[in-house]
């Protein structure tokens, strides 16, 4: 952060540089302001400023003051020179942040997005969930109404994850019957990211939380596969939230995460909001956790997924159980009819007068059959 | 046209008896039949990803599945006709295990066309037709009631299934809930093995449409009360003269019931499954989340699944069963009605009200639709009819939920779907009361003449004991068949 701070100033002087050197009509001497080094970035910055000014100019009557300009113009040229020097020496001094090896890293030529929040708060507390993408100059804005009585001047402060940020109590003044804290933030990495909360006195505070758009609903219950087999591990990010850089997969091991890197084993397919990682060939060791990672400008989003790999034998048991119990009940069952049908044969096979009355009594109760038996009538 | 089919039974159906036993197990094969392919949805997302290909390919395996039960529909009635039901239900369960248990090591998405869909299709086609047919043979004077309880299987087997689908596809992934549900479906079998054929020892008739083909004996012996225990069902009633027709009832096409069947159940179907298919899709249209659109899905099945006993109940009440064809044009004028009105539903309560509305019609239309083609061709005749009927109602069953989709997609807006859906079953409703109001002015002549008839040969035979029995069996059950 000191960096990007370090930067503005050096724009903000650069700034008033060519704007005095406006006013002397010269452009060129702009143009010669550079930076070696780590402040290269700002050959572009100014170079912008420089083609700003010069279109500014051709708009303008050019007034040209001759020699008097020039002594005038190589004055202020040492002096911006030994400026310029000054600020190279304190910008490199400070050590850009590492970042993770998994978010791109910030891009120093491009001047960081604007970004603006408020909240105005009339009870005492209030959280605010702010989605951020790209490293972004977050301006945040607190404004409470005040409790019953309304003292004229309250102390407020910012504070990040619970902790007061230094030199950032100022006292806050009642203006409107409200009170207004404001703060810049500079938002780079995924370190820069979390609770930020502006504070009035003790009494209010609104909480503003800043995270990479969140997973979508996540599958608590494992992917089951089996051993030999492949399987499809997605990840998919809900509809409404942009659209990530890339998308990353971690294996969970005894150290926390290690990336996935697709090969023989694992192929990864990824498509804007959905991700798919292939594994080939399971074995009983590919069950566990696995990853998927979001990569946003700003930070990394993750998914979770178990995988779960057994054998084939896990649903072989209960397939024969029921296969047992389905025999045995049609077997039970046939064997009943015959049993019964037995019953009738003997009873009726004994003579033609018995015929006549179990075909009565069978029609009366019902049917009672035979599976595999003829009477005909003598 | 042929006389009433009461005296066609040649025998008195037990109407009771172990007739329970084989309706318990016609709803289990029912059952199966026709939720299998509903539940086998929930593993589609995860199939879908395995194989890489898009969604509509893999509904595919349930069009396919739905369009095999339906075509080997008369395949089925040809074996019915032949064995019997209980081998062929066995087989059939046989069948579905053995497609599931192949599915489960399927390396592409064909080898699961041909197993689930055809396999299991078929398979399940053969439950489905001999259930429905035994149970003609076993009941007679309650068989609306019978036939009501045995297509409550269906709402009963999808609500079992459908959680425990989840469980097995959690538990065992999707290859291992495949191995699993074959040796679930294998319980047909056990249906099976309920469905004992019928004894058939009542004193025959004299038939007027006598076979030459296939022996029964019942038909030659005129008039004695012979003591027959047959294990076949195929009588000869199930023949028209002429042995071409031995293996399907082709003569039904000339029977004027069954066209009427025929017809209005065709243009039915294009509007029978679409609304229920889209009840969900419409609630979450109108704003209604997730877990309460399949809420109304709940419902909806809660109260299908009693209305179809009950609706057996009512069919069998003395005043609805003669007129029972009547009874099935307002459920399916009703059920037009439902649909008509479903735009007016606003919100989620005008929803659930449409739910139990749809629950009842549907559950009314289900419960009556076997009952009434047995109503009209006789029990003898069932097993070609409804071969055949279902083979032609394959066609608007499979082409009603996607023109629908159609609709939906062309105007953007479901209340023309609803309203094309009313109209498909309004139509029917009124055309199946008009064209039924002569059909039973017509049987009524032809039994009045057929009882003259009967009177006159009476005299002439020395079968006193078929007179006795004409006149009883006219008596006791006055209905309608042709």
């Amino acid at each position: 952060m000191e960096r990007e701070l370090c930067l503005s100033v050096c724009v903000i002087q650069l700034w008033m540089e060519s704007a005095t050197r406006k006013l002397q009509g010269d452009t060129r001497a702009a143009s010669l302001l550079q930076l070696k080094g780590e402040g290269g970035g700002l050959v572009v910055l100014l170079h912008d400023a420089a083609s700003r000014e010069t279109r500014k100019r051709s708009s303008e009557r050019p007034a040209h003051r001759g020699d008097r300009g020039i002594i005038i113009m190589s004055a202020i040229r040492k002096q911006l020179s030994f400026q310029i020097l000054l600020l190279f020496i304190s910008c490199r001094n400070i050590n850009t942040k590492t970042l993770g090896a998994t978010a791109p890293p910030l891009d120093p030529t491009a001047p960081l997005q604007k970004l603006e929040r408020s909240y105005v708060l009339k009870g005492d507390s209030h959280t605010e969930k702010v989605e951020l993408l790209n490293p972004v100059s977050l301006v945040l804005m607190c404004t409470w109404t005040g409790s019953q009585n309304k003292p004229t001047n309250i102390t407020g402060f910012w504070s990040k994850d619970g902790k007061e940020i230094e030199n950032s109590r100022v006292t806050v003044q009642l203006e409107n019957k409200q009170y207004n804290l404001k703060r810049t933030f500079s938002i780079a990495s995924e370190a820069d990211l979390g609770s930020y909360s502006c504070d009035f006195g003790g009494e209010a505070k609104i909480n503003f939380v800043l995270a990479v758009p969140q997973m979508g609903d996540e599958r608590d219950k494992p992917i089951v596969s089996y051993l030999g087999d492949s399987v499809v591990v997605p990840c998919k990010l809900d509809d409404s939230k942009p659209t990530p850089n890339t998308w990353n997969w971690y294996r969970a091991n005894e150290t926390g995460k290690e990336q996935i890197i697709a090969g023989q084993k694992f192929s990864i397919k990824n498509d804007e909001k959905k991700t798919k990682l292939v594994i080939h060939d399971l074995t009983a060791d590919d069950s566990g956790l696995y990853y998927c990672g979001a990569v946003y400008g700003v930070g990394i989003t993750m998914g979770r997924v178990e995988l779960k790999v057994i054998s084939f034998f896990e649903p072989l048991k209960p397939f024969i159980a029921i296969l047992v119990e389905v025999i045995i009940l049609v077997a039970a069952i046939l064997l009943y009819e015959k049993s019964r049908s037995k019953k009738d044969y003997t009873a009726a096979g004994n003579g033609a007068t018995d015929q006549t009355n179990t075909l009565s009594s069978g029609e009366n109760n019902g049917p009672e059959e035979s599976s595999s038996m003829r009477q005909r009538k003598v | 046209m042929p006389p009433a089919a009461a005296s066609n039974l040649g025998y008195t159906p037990p109407d009771g008896g172990w007739g329970w036993a084989v309706v318990f197990g016609a709803f289990i094969s029912i059952g199966f039949s026709y939720a299998f392919p509903k539940s086998l949805t929930i593993y589609f997302k995860e199939i879908q990803e395995y194989f890489d290909v898009s969604y509509s390919e893999i509904a595919w395996v349930s069009s396919v599945m739905l369009a095999s039960m339906y075509a080997g529909g008369p395949v089925s009635s040809i074996l019915v006709n032949r064995y019997g039901s209980r081998p062929v239900v066995m087989v059939g369960g046989v069948m579905v295990c053995t497609a599931m248990v192949l599915a489960s090591f399927g390396t592409t998405i064909i080898h699961l066309y041909l197993c689930i869909g055809v396999i299991g299709g078929f398979g399940l086609a053969f439950n489905l037709q001999p259930a429905l047919t035994i149970i003609g043979t076993y009941f007679h004077v309650k068989r609306p009631m019978a036939n009501g309880l045995a297509m409550t299987g269906s709402p009963v087997v999808l609500s079992t299934l459908a959680p425990l689908n989840q469980f097995l596809f959690d538990s065992f992934g999707w290859r291992g809930s495949f191995l699993i549900l074959g040796s679930i479906v294998l319980n047909c079998c056990v249906a099976g093995s309920l469905m004992r054929p019928v004894n058939k020892n009542a004193s025959p008739e004299p038939k007027a449409e006598a076979s030459e083909c296939n022996g029964a004996a019942v038909e030659e012996t005129a008039g004695t009360p012979s003591a027959n225990l047959l294990t076949e069902e195929n009588q000869s009633g199930s023949k028209s003269p002429g042995c071409m027709d031995k293996f399907i009832d082709f003569s039904l096409f000339k029977h004027r019931g069954f066209l009427i069947y025929l017809v209005g159940n065709v243009v039915m179907f294009f509007g029978f499954f679409a609304p229920v298919v889209f009840l969900a899709p419409y609630a979450k249209h109108l704003g209604i989340d997730e877990y309460s659109a399949a809420f109304l899905l709940s419902i909806f099945a809660l109260v299908d699944m009693f209305i179809r006993p009950a609706t057996g109940l009512i069919g069998n009440t003395k005043l609805i069963r003669p007129r029972i064809q009547y009874f099935f044009s307002f459920a399916v004028s009703y059920n037009g009605l439902c649909h008509l009105l479903c735009p007016l539903a606003d919100g989620y309560v005008g929803l659930v009200v449409y739910a139990v509305f749809l629950g009842l019609a549907f559950g009314m239309v289900s419960a009556l639709l076997f009952e009434v083609l047995m109503d009209l061709v006789g029990a003898h005749r069932f097993s070609s009819a409804v071969g055949l009927v279902t083979i032609i109602e394959c066609g608007p069953v499979l082409l009603g939920p996607p023109l629908s989709g159609a609709l939906v997609d062309i105007f953007g807006d479901y209340k023309y779907l609803y309203y094309a859906c009313g109209v498909f079953m309004l139509v029917p409703g009124i055309f199946f009361f008009i064209m039924h109001y002569f059909n039973y002015k017509r049987l009524d002549e032809e039994q009045r003449q057929a009882e003259a008839v009967d009177m006159r040969t009476s005299y002439h035979s020395c079968e006193e004991a078929v007179e006795l029995k004409t006149g009883r069996d006219d008596k006791t059950v006055p209905e309608t068949e042709g």
